[in-house]
């Protein structure tokens, strides 16, 4: 069993937040474009599933290299309706003055952040918690 | 004749530490995929896997394997949701298990240099 292993899966969980932050954050920029009626961005989320890692048998039998990892499997649009607000000077706006918004819920979004950077963190200490056993476990060959 | 470096508690010792190895992977593993759908709690029997492991050294004749029921096992925890302040909680008590499985092992290896310079200094 490798201690490498287990940094890979520390890496795994990064990228799944950060694939998670770069939707959150392209949600949150888009929230104000407009579009004609059905035209409007789409809100997206990501589609994260655990995997198992190469040489993976039964699930009662795992090691460091076959335990299960998250990965991102798609980025889909989320199905809300557009948002309409009444500005009837807008260049968009439809026959009876609305403008289409993208249905992108700003409180959800802020929590999706602080959720991300939580689990982000935690993903960095775990790893960071790893690289210093190798590190002591390398050390003990050193002092003697 | 037994020999000084086939004594059973290197054996032991890195037994536990495997198995202590396993355990961080096993946290690492739970805290990637917290939140995930579907995503069922792993964990290792640590206590259940050492007691097994020192019992068969102390009954027979020190052998360094693993008892009939194989290596330590990745099980699925009785909780099935990863809750991530608990997981860094444990992650931190089974790393500083692991430290004090490592002082262990460089003082018997510190022993068994003293033993080898006849109790000197150096």
């Amino acid at each position: 069993m490798s201690m490498f292993g287990i940094l890979d899966i520390s890496a795994a969980g990064m990228d799944v937040q950060q694939a998670r932050l770069e939707a959150a954050a392209a949600n949150l920029a888009n929230a104000q474009t407009t579009g004609q009626a059905g035209a409007v961005y789409q809100p997206l989320t990501v589609v994260v599933h655990s995997v198992l890692g190469k040489g993976a048998g039964a699930t009662d039998n795992l090691s460091a290299d076959s335990l299960p990892r998250p990965a991102v499997t798609g980025t889909a649009e989320l199905d809300v309706p557009p948002r309409l607000v009444y500005d009837p000077g807008h260049p968009d706006a439809d026959a009876r003055g609305f403008v289409s918004m993208p249905g992108v819920d700003p409180i959800a979004s802020m929590l999706d952040l602080i959720s991300i950077s939580r689990s982000y963190e935690a993903n960095l200490r775990a790893f960071d918690v790893t690289r210093t056993l190798m590190q002591r476990t390398l050390d003990m060959s050193n002092h003697r | 004749m037994s020999s000084i470096v086939s004594q059973p508690v290197f054996g032991v010792l890195s037994q536990a530490l495997d198995v202590a190895a396993l355990k961080q992977a096993v946290h690492t593993a739970n805290i990637a995929n917290a939140g995930v759908p579907g995503y069922h709690r792993l964990d290792v029997s640590f206590d259940a896997q050492m007691q097994r492991a020192s019992d068969e050294m102390t009954a027979a004749d020190g052998s360094e394997s693993w008892p009939s029921g194989g290596g330590p096992r990745v099980v699925r925890a009785a909780d099935e949701t990863v809750r991530l302040d608990k997981e860094m909680a444990l992650m931190a008590k089974d790393a500083a298990r692991y430290q004090t499985l490592l002082s262990a092992f460089e003082h018997t290896v510190g022993l068994m240099q003293m033993a080898i310079k006849e109790g000197r200094e150096g």
